[in-house]
Order: structure tokens, then C-alpha cells, then sequence
């Protein structure tokens, strides 16, 4: 699947906004800064239920790394581009 | 009320199946029973890993004729700690069928707390699973007279499954810490064997399901309420090793059954709904639901896809389960009927239990688990005319207004929760500037739901929550509601932190 840089981060805002039950203006202010437990407070559950739907969406499989390893959006958007490429 | 057999259950269960629900007295009387039925069955599923009943039988004898060998007898206390594993069974089974008291240690413990529990239980031994050996350095230097042994660890001898007697020890669980600290409650054989059979009453298919484990082992609802009952019924448990594959070990191995805590089950709703089929399988028939609140959203949206989902109540103490709900479609507010051989009382507001499924103790604690023979859950509650409970809030909980009025801010979070895009709330006092008390509420919206509410989610959302509020008693209305962008501040077990405002 190729997919540009902007593609996947719009994608993961999408998941992101899914994953918790927040307002659809708090995707404005999710950048690659932004971290992800910290900034957004996201719960365990919360943070799985990203990792599967990142799998899903992607068609990708994290290996031997869980959702939790990711500090900010960008570690995570690196992830997903390396493995589409 | 007292409940001296499950015959209010009978209707839900064919005769034939009903009739195969026995008591064994004990656990280790009920292994004995399950290895031999079911002997070539696969008991558990893990890590790609088939393994028999017999063949867990074996192991789990080898290792009990290791921990004998080791000088460990009957009616000592043996501590555990091993992860979500095949290890974990068999090193479990074996320290039980040995006589000796499970003293299960939740696997996330480091070294020194590994120490100090085995100390506070007295512990003659450890078991570990052979991935955590580094969590037994620090007891093995400080306490050389005791046993560590490996799970894979086989004895030389052939030593016979322990006859135990129903009040007989079998193991030391750690409560929640939700009313305090963490303590650790004595289950006997009775009340185990009680709360494994608790768990087979209210629904039609009982034995042979296909069972998912997402839930931690040391926590009693993973243990009794999803291992044990699987042992019982002659089921399949799929351990899963890691639970971010959770959903790609579902597609494989097509579960029949899950247990698990609201928060994962709303999780797998949002994704069903996300993806536009169900995550759970084709396969899914039952999701048993406990250890916190269950919106009766849960309910209704899983019966919609054709899956029963039952809301429970029960507590460390209790061996699990004390109610479930086998009319979860018609009630789905209520956490059920009670089980047999049990004695319930509401005083003051207050649920009070005894019966064969208690607690015998709190060990090494100066609390004392029992006041006039009665156990206090400090849970408010009430039954309805039909003999279904109800759990309305928690005593410490209760907001005591001006006028003196008793409000549980749960009973009216229930209220509110029951509008299908509201996630969560929180009922708190406030203060205003000229020092007035009054009653707030926040909440938390519903993602999925918020596209079904027009143009203007938010106003919906406001105009409704007025409304039901306008419906409660005078006393009990909110003089303010805030919708908030982001989820409130929870504890490790998901519950949410209430505000201290006043």
C-alpha cells in the first residue's frame, strides 16, 4: 500500500480520535510531537486498542514491539512507513 | 436472603446439562473428576501449544511429586508467580493437588516485593515460571531455607492427588485495594469449588466451550471465573500470550466464551463498529462481564450482534462470583440472581454477605474480614421484586447534602450512563463562591454514538442530560453539567478517581 507521510498521519489522527471519547477539534492539536500516554492520557485499553486498529487499518503486523514501546506520534508514523514500504 | 440451591437457575439449562452441574466438594476432588472425563480433551491452548487434560495432568503430578520431594507438606503455603501461561496452570494445579495453600502472586511483582510476600504468608516455597527466575534472586539469598522450583521441574516419585477436605486452605488471593489497601483473603476448597460452579448457572450451553484468557490469572475472575470454570466444564482455554494479538488469536481460534472487564468489551465493540464486523468471531455466544459497572449499553448493543452478555458481581472475598444475570436482555441494569449457599442482607443501605463461598480470613492483617458473623462489602445495594440485585453505588461514596439527604452519586451516573452516547459520568459536590454546596455532573460522550445527534452533537447531548435530570427528585438534581473533551483520571484498574471538591 503506498501511502504518503500526510496520508498516514491523517489516518492515525482518524484512529485516534476513535480510540477515546473526545471532541473531533482535539485532532487539531495532535502533531508528531505529540506524546502519546502523556499528552493524550490514553489507558492501557485505550493504547491496545490503537495498536489493533493501526493493524487493521495498515494491513500491518507489529513484531515483537508493543504499542506501549512508542513514545510520540512520529515513532509511530515511522513504524508504519518503514513497514509499508 | 437466604440461598440454599440453585433451582431459580434451573430454567435456564436444558434438564440434561443442568443435572451435570456437580459440586466436587473440593478442588482438588473436582481435578481428579476433570482428568479423568476429559482426559484426551485439549484443556489449554498457548503459545502455538496444544495441551490434553491428561497431559496437564501428568505435568501437573510431576511437578507436585517436585515440590513434595522438595520437603513441602500438605496444608503449607506454597507461593506462585508466573505470567498468563501453560506454566502457570500446571504450576497451579500442582501446589493445590499437593495439599498446599496457593499463595498466587500477581507476576508484575519485582524481587523484593517477591520477598516480602513469601515472609507475610510464610511461605515454604515458591514456584515460578522459568521466564521470571531473575524475580527469585533476592528471596533465594534471604531466606535459603525455603524451596524454589522451576514449573517444569519433575519430582522422582509418584506422589497421589491430596485428598482435601472442603475447609481445608487452597489458596491466598490479593483483594483490589478498592476499599484500601491490598490484602491478601484465605479461599477454601469449599468456597473455590463454590465459585467455580457459581459460574456455570443462568445460561444454556454450559460445558465444552471454547474459551478466551485475556484476563490476569492472579486476579480471581481470570482464575476461577475463566480458568477454573473452564477446567470444570471440559472446555478449551486459549491462553492469550500477549493481549495486543488478542483479536488475530480470536480469528484463529474462534472462542465460544469470553470473560473480561466492561472497558474491553466496549474496546471490542468500538472496533466492531469501526471495521464493520465483528471482532469477537463468528463463533462468539457468551461474554461474562464483571469486576466493574456494566453499562446496559454493553448489553443491548452485544445482543444485537447475536451475543449474550451477562453482567456479574462479585469480589476477592467471595471467590468471585456472588450474582449473575441470566435475564441480561429483559434487566440488563442488574447484576443478576445469587448463587446457592449464601446468605445476603442489605442494613443501612449496605450489602452483607456470608456463606460456603467466603473468605475465611484475611491473613497477616490486623483487619478483620468478618463483623457479627457478616462480611461488609461496602457496596449499596437492592433487589427488586423478582430477587434481582442491584448495585446503586459504594458507601464511601455517598455525598451527605445540607439538608442532610444521603445521595450515591452511582445511582444517579447510572441515570445518566443509560443514554447510549453517554460513556461514563461523575455525580460530585461542589462549592460555589458564596460557599453553597451543590450537586455537578460530568461526562464523558460516546465516540460512536455522537454521528447519530445532528449537526450539533454537543447541544443533544446537554439538552438530553437536562432532561433526564429534570426527572430525579428535587434533591438529587444536578445544578450543573459539563461535557468533557477527554476521559477522566482512572486508577490502574480502570476505575475512576471521584473529585474531592468539598
Amino acid at each position: 500500500m503506498l501511502m504518503t507521510r500526510t496520508e498516514i498521519i491523517e489516518k492515525l489522527k482518524d484512529i485516534i480520535i476513535s480510540a477515546d471519547s473526545r471532541t473531533a477539534e482535539r485532532a487539531d492539536s495532535v502533531t508528531e510531537d505529540t506524546n502519546i500516554m502523556q499528552d493524550l492520557g490514553f489507558t492501557s485499553i485505550g493504547m491496545l486498542y490503537i495498536a489493533i486498529a493501526i493493524e487493521e487499518v495498515f494491513s500491518i503486523r507489529f513484531d515483537n514491539v508493543g504499542i506501549s514501546d512508542f513514545v510520540t506520534v512520529r515513532n509511530i508514523v515511522d513504524y508504519i512507513e518503514g513497514k509499508l514500504q | 436472603m437466604r440461598i440454599e440451591n440453585a433451582d431459580r437457575f434451573r430454567r435456564y439449562t436444558d434438564a440434561e446439562t443442568f443435572d451435570k452441574i456437580v459440586d466436587y466438594g473440593t478442588i482438588t476432588a473436582m481435578w481428579k473428576h476433570c482428568a479423568e472425563e476429559y482426559s484426551e480433551l485439549t484443556a489449554i491452548e498457548f503459545d502455538g501449544e496444544k495441551y490434553s487434560y491428561k497431559t496437564l495432568d501428568d505435568d501437573a503430578a510431576a511437578l507436585r511429586s517436585a515440590i513434595r520431594g522438595a520437603g513441602v507438606q500438605p496444608l503449607e503455603r506454597v507461593a506462585l508467580i508466573a505470567a498468563n501461561s501453560y506454566d502457570f496452570v500446571r504450576a497451579y494445579l500442582a501446589v493445590v493437588t499437593a495439599g498446599c495453600t496457593a499463595v498466587v502472586l500477581p507476576a508484575h511483582l519485582d524481587e523484593t516485593a517477591v520477598f516480602g510476600c513469601m515472609m507475610k504468608f510464610g511461605a515454604k516455597a515458591l514456584v515460578y515460571q522459568p521466564a521470571l527466575e531473575q524475580k527469585t534472586a533476592f528471596a533465594k539469598q534471604r531466606i535459603p531455607q525455603a524451596a524454589f522450583i522451576p514449573a517444569d521441574a519433575k519430582g522422582e516419585s509418584a506422589v497421589p492427588v491430596y485428598e482435601a477436605a472442603e475447609a481445608d486452605p487452597c489458596m491466598i488471593m490479593f483483594t483490589g485495594g478498592t476499599t484500601g489497601k491490598s490484602k491478601g483473603a484465605l479461599l477454601n476448597h469449599g468456597a473455590v469449588m463454590q465459585g467455580t460452579v457459581n459460574g456455570c448457572y443462568g445460561y444454556e450451553q454450559v460445558f465444552f466451550h471454547r474459551m478466551l484468557l485475556v484476563l490476569p490469572l492472579s486476579h480471581v475472575f481470570g482464575l476461577i471465573r475463566n480458568l477454573l470454570a473452564a477446567l470444570y466444564t471440559g472446555s478449551t482455554l486459549f491462553i492469550c500470550k500477549n493481549n495486543q494479538d488478542m483479536f488475530r488469536d480470536i480469528a484463529a481460534f474462534r472462542p465460544t466464551m469470553l470473560v473480561v472487564v466492561p472497558a474491553l468489551a466496549e474496546m471490542a465493540l468500538m472496533l466492531s463498529k469501526k471495521f464493520g464486523r465483528n471482532m469477537l468471531g463468528p463463533d462468539m455466544k457468551y461474554i461474562i462481564c464483571g469486576a466493574a459497572a456494566v453499562a446496559p449499553y454493553l448489553v443491548g448493543e452485544y445482543g444485537k450482534m447475536g451475543i449474550a452478555l451477562f453482567p456479574g458481581y462479585g469480589l476477592t472475598e467471595s471467590a468471585n462470583l456472588v450474582s449473575g444475570n441470566p435475564e441480561c436482555a429483559e434487566r440488563p441494569d442488574s447484576v443478576g440472581l445469587p448463587y446457592p449457599n449464601q446468605e445476603l442482607r442489605i442494613e443501612n443501605g449496605e450489602l452483607l454477605l456470608r456463606g460456603r463461598n467466603m473468605l475465611d480470613c484475611y491473613v497477616g492483617e490486623d483487619e478483620q474480614a468478618w463483623q457479627d458473623g457478616w462480611f461488609h462489602t461496602g457496596d449499596l445495594a437492592r433487589f427488586d421484586d423478582d430477587g434481582f440485585l442491584y448495585i446503586t453505588g459504594r458507601i464511601k461514596e455517598v455525598i451527605v447534602l445540607d439538608n442532610g439527604e444521603n445521595i450515591s452519586p452511582a445511582e444517579l451516573e447510572a441515570r445518566f450512563n443509560a443514554l447510549d452516547f453517554i460513556q461514563d459520568s461523575q455525580v460530585f459536590e461542589d462549592v460555589d463562591e458564596g460557599g453553597r454546596h451543590f450537586l455537578a455532573l460530568e461526562v464523558v460522550p460516546r465516540m460512536t454514538e455522537l454521528a447519530s445527534l445532528g449537526e450539533n452533537p454537543m447541544k443533544a447531548i446537554e439538552d438530553a442530560l437536562w432532561e433526564v435530570n429534570s426527572k430525579q427528585l428535587p434533591a438529587e438534581r444536578v445544578s450543573r453539567i459539563v461535557i468533557r473533551d477527554k476521559d477522566f483520571e482512572r486508577s490502574p484498574s480502570m476505575k475512576i478517581l471521584r473529585y474531592k471538591k468539598c
